[in-house]
């Protein structure tokens, strides 16, 4: 069923986790908001119109058509006139009035088959993935064979014993036959939200099954189900009216495939009627092509990823700055080179201090989004010496990652951000305004990075070997031997059996399989190595022994880290300094032990009082009121204001620059003294 | 139960499920067509026939169902699918033999090509995402993956075959020629394939390029193709075995489950062309009545396609090292 398939394809490759964002959005969304987005969709407005205007032509036939379409009694075979715009036919009926007529009852199949098949793939499909347990077996197992079969030819054979198939009969087996599809798509889905909270909240509440199933799982899978009643309404139309050409239909019907099935029959193609056939072909290609374009705009408008979404300089505030020619990161995977002001190789390189391996200056990125671009990070300014040890800490939204993969270049979905301004300066180069070729060569070699998910992280279709190789193939012209041996000998470093180098990755433990890619970050012992969150997916004593085990190699290796974390505590004894984000700006830079002693900025203070200390006595654990603002539409003032118990009149008056305060800066006003 | 193992038992359920299909679906059709037809049958033609009928059907009044039902299914394992009354005294396995390489050369070899270039385009579309490819394929291939087969078939017979006169129009090849194995009727051949193959190539490779473009999409989304840009691999390496490979996977499963709809097109298509394959013959067994032809023709469609199927899951297995491992 290649046809419905097209709508449904994110779901196929959507692993079973689910489109969350998407539920959310039509969930929560008004009728109103999805007229808005469907007239903003180019395919799904040419789908309505047409599907309007056939509608019309269903309902008042009567009205539009000129003449009545099965009375012969005109000259057979005329051209197209002023009389018969698209002529007669050979028996002297009028074409233009027999494919008016003929809209009804394609109409009405689809419409109906849709329908049928609908109810019946939300009955199996649900009920499958919700129950569960042998339920599920059976009607899954039902699904895939019916699902399998060719269906065609199976309707074919029952038209054949029952001559002359009536509405009724067509649209029943059509109906009966063309579910399947949907309810595999509608079962995985379903699976998927009976993990999801407010499921779980629902049946804790005591709620009964089909009040869930109507009122918690329906709703949310109305993209689904419109996918399903379009998938199903191609396939109506294109079978029935191939039933009908092939004279399996009621050839006294008004339809367009029985308008086929008579030109074939009288050869129109080869006696000079041509639009005899052409006519109801092209309405039936034109009935398709609206339910396939819908289908695909629902598509487009439910699942955002497969837009593209363009930053819109024009929005950009005027604080901003306004660069001519960034590096734009919105198009995976490979950025077009910078339009203007192309870097000379000699513009690209600057001197830096002998210790600092990184420094980043004045950087800005801001990803785009319905409401307009919104800056991520803002201003951001930082220096990392030689083997220093870097961890950026702050909530979710803070901008942590975003600053991380800015810095790593690695922009592009999902963090598709672009880089407005500002430098990273590495190996006395300005990465900013490497081209991508260029940064191959800084890749890995040089600046490697390790991925908070390791099981996302490494390609699942690939060994770890293959992994470990096509690295060293891109940088170096080592032999194979000697790739071997250096992948067994990077695997031991982090204490994983090099027989592991022909594992795949999902024959790892999670704690291996973050081993073996902190393993492939050190093939080339670079300078600096970016580490984003690496031990959130482990439990706490495989975090510890992990934390441990990176600082062993760091202090053995000497490169530099910077690690990204929301956990205070994990790296309180690892890290040399921390930087704490807020919002998309650096809230405070200070020694871990400065910060941990005296935290200077009320935002550090509370992500403190938020973690329990190992040692330290024992204290009420406060967290901070509410959640960090809405990038889009940041405070005017300090960003932490609306959350902070200091907050005063002039937080909220302008925006608060960053003030030293003893070596360490912090973005508050009470330290503007420098105390 | 190895992925593999699991697959072959789909296999089997399900084309015992069609046999079943094939035997019921005349019993259970108001008027009971299966005896009807018997009784049409006695008398018009010898005893054998009749036999053979019998045979195809499962008909035997002495007879419960479901010994008859029993009787049937042991005459399905041993390839007795009856007798044509079109071609009678044929065999209708002696027809399916003859119509089955012209649907495989002329089917198969396009729905392989329409998938391999399907794929690599909708890859590219991705891949290049944003671009000319990219903005131009989606809107011309949803309308062509929901364009009806048929008609497409006739509007190239009345623009190339009548219009242009450049190719012929029916037939699988010249019926003046003898079926032989020679340069001249195999250029022939080729010849009358050109127009029914463009015509399935068209209407069906749209899904392809669309399912894998999206499916690439996600998968360009994923942590590990970051990764591979992180490692600093060169384009062709990140596109092929990181973005292709997995996105691969989904559209061999849609490989699998489009494959109904790819078959009822062609047999259209054939139909249309007159074209000798097991398609037109069906259509043609429908026709005539001709009731033992057209259930083994429908059988033999099932194998083909679940044969097609087990061949998609195969590829599955030996791309995704995940399924090779017991679950």
């Amino acid at each position: 069923m290649s046809a419905s398939s097209v709508g449904a394809t994110d779901q196929l490759a959507t692993p079973p986790v689910g489109p969350a964002p998407v539920v959310a959005e039509i969930k929560h969304g008004r009728w109103g908001d999805l007229w808005r987005a469907i007239s903003r969709n180019k395919k799904a407005l040419i789908g309505v119109l047409l599907l309007l205007l056939f509608v019309v032509l269903a309902i008042f036939p009567g009205q539009i058509a000129p003449y009545n379409p099965s009375a012969e009694i005109f000259t057979p075979a005329l051209g197209p006139s002023r009389a018969h715009w698209l002529g007669t036919t050979s028996y002297g009926q009028d074409i233009y009035s027999q494919v008016i007529w003929g809209t009804r009852l394609s109409l009405v199949i689809a419409l109906a088959v849709g329908g049928i098949a609908t109810v019946l793939a939300v009955l199996v499909g649900v009920s499958a993935g919700y129950l569960g347990g042998a339920t599920d077996g059976v009607l899954s197992l039902v699904t895939d064979v019916i699902l399998v079969l060719p269906i065609f030819p199976l309707i074919i054979v029952i038209a054949a014993y029952e001559k002359n198939a009536g509405l009724l009969t067509l649209v029943v087996v059509l109906g009966v036959l063309g579910w399947s599809y949907g309810a595999r798509q509608l079962r995985s889905q379903t699976l998927s939200l009976r993990r999801r909270d407010f499921l779980e909240s629902a049946l804790v509440r005591g709620e009964r099954k089909s009040y869930i199933i109507l009122h918690e799982i329906l709703p949310t899978m109305t993209s689904l189900i419109v996918a399903t009643f379009l998938g199903a309404a191609i396939y109506a139309v294109l079978t029935a009216a191939g039933l009908q050409f092939i004279g399996l239909g009621d050839p006294n019907s008004q339809s367009w495939g029985t308008m086929l099935y008579w030109a074939e029959n009288n050869e129109a193609l080869n006696a000079g009627m041509p639009l005899w056939a052409i006519a109801p072909g092209v309405c039936i290609a034109l009935l398709g092509a609206a339910f396939a374009l819908l289908n695909y705009a629902f598509d487009e408008i439910s699942s955002p990823a497969l837009r593209v979404r363009k930053l819109d300089r024009r929005k950009i505030p005027a604080s901003l700055p306004q660069r001519e020619s960034p590096t734009s990161g919105g198009e995976p995977p490979y950025w077009p080179p910078p339009s203007a002001g192309k870097p000379s190789p000699g513009s690209a390189a600057v001197p830096m201090g002998e210790g600092t391996v990184l420094k980043v200056e004045d950087l800005t990125v801001a990803y785009a989004a319905d409401g307009g671009p919104v800056v991520a990070v803002d201003h951001v300014d930082l220096e990392l010496a030689r083997g220093e040890f870097l961890a950026i800490v702050g909530e979710s939204g803070c901008g942590k990652s975003t600053l991380l993969y800015s810095i790593a270049r690695l922009l592009g979905s999902p963090l598709p951000g672009e880089i407005l301004g500002g430098s990273i300066l590495f190996q006395g180069r300005n990465l900013v305004l490497l081209e991508e070729k260029e940064l191959r060569a800084v890749r890995w070699r040089d600046l490697s990075v390790v991925m908070q998910s390791a099981m996302n992280a490494l390609n699942p279709v690939l060994t770890v070997r293959e992994q470990m190789r096509d690295a060293c193939r891109a940088h170096s012209n080592m032999s194979n031997k000697e790739i071997e041996a250096r992948s067994r000998e990077v695997l031991r470093l982090v204490s994983i059996d090099p027989v592991h180098l022909r594992s795949y990755p999902h024959q790892l433990s999670g704690g291996m399989r973050q081993r073996a890619m902190i393993a492939m970050a050190l093939l080339f012992t670079p300078d600096l190595v970016i580490m984003d969150e690496p031990t959130s997916a482990l439990d706490v004593v495989a975090q510890r022994s992990l934390m441990v085990q990176i600082k062993e190699l760091q202090e053995q290796l000497g490169f530099a880290v910077i690690f990204v974390t929301h956990d205070m505590s994990l790296v309180s004894h690892f890290s040399d300094r921390l930087l704490v984000m807020y919002a998309g700006q650096v809230a405070e830079l200070s020694n871990t032990r400065d910060l941990f002693d005296r935290p200077l900025h009320p935002y550090s203070q509370g992500l403190l009082a938020a973690f329990p200390s190992v040692h330290g006595p024992k204290v009420q654990l406060l967290g901070i009121p509410g959640s960090p603002p809405d990038l889009a539409k940041p405070p005017a003032g300090c960003r932490f204001a609306p959350r902070c118990p200091r907050v005063e009149a002039r937080c909220i008056a302008a925006p608060v620059p960053l003030y030293n305060v003893n070596g360490s800066v912090v973005r508050c006003v009470h330290h503007e003294d420098g105390r | 139960m190895s992925f593999v193992l699991r697959r072959i038992g789909f296999f089997v359920v399900t084309l015992w499920a069609a046999v079943t299909l094939n035997f019921f679906i005349p019993r259970l059709m108001p008027g009971n067509p299966a005896q009807a037809m018997m009784a049409r049958y006695k008398g018009h033609i010898n005893p054998q026939a009749i036999h053979a009928l019998e045979i195809a059907f499962g008909v035997n009044n002495h007879q419960s169902l479901l010994s008859s039902y029993f009787t049937y299914l042991g005459n399905i394992f041993r390839g007795r699918l009856g007798v044509s009354l079109t071609f009678f005294p044929d065999a209708v396995t002696h027809d399916v033999k003859q119509a089955l390489p012209w649907t495989l050369l002329l089917v198969g070899v396009t729905t392989i090509l329409a998938f391999v270039l399907g794929t690599f385009i909708g890859l590219l579309a991705a891949w290049k995402r944003g671009g000319w490819l990219d903005g131009a394929l989606p809107p011309i291939f949803v309308i062509t993956s929901a364009f009806p087969y048929f008609f497409l078939a006739l509007l190239a017979i009345w623009l190339f075959a009548i219009k242009l006169g450049w190719l012929p129009q029916s037939g699988g090849y010249d019926i003046t020629d003898n079926v032989s194995w020679t340069w001249g009727f195999a250029g022939d051949a080729l010849k009358h394939a050109v127009l029914p193959a463009m015509t399935i190539l068209i209407t069906s490779i749209g899904a392809w390029i669309l399912t894998m473009r999206n499916n690439t999409i996600s998968v360009l989304a994923e942590d590990y193709v970051r990764m591979a840009r992180a490692k600093g691999l060169g384009p062709w390496r990140v596109m092929w075995t990181y973005a292709g490979r997995n996105a691969i996977l989904p559209n061999l499963t849609g490989f699998a489950m489009s494959l109904g709809f790819v078959v009822s097109g062609a047999i259209l298509v054939e139909y249309v062309f007159n074209y000798p394959g097991v398609g037109w013959m069906f259509l043609q067994s429908v026709e005539n009545q001709d009731y033992a032809l057209m259930q083994g023709l429908f059988l033999m469609i099932v194998v083909t396609v679940l044969t097609a199927i087990l061949a998609a899951d195969a590829a599955t297995a030996i791309l995704d090292p995940r399924t090779r491992d017991t679950r």
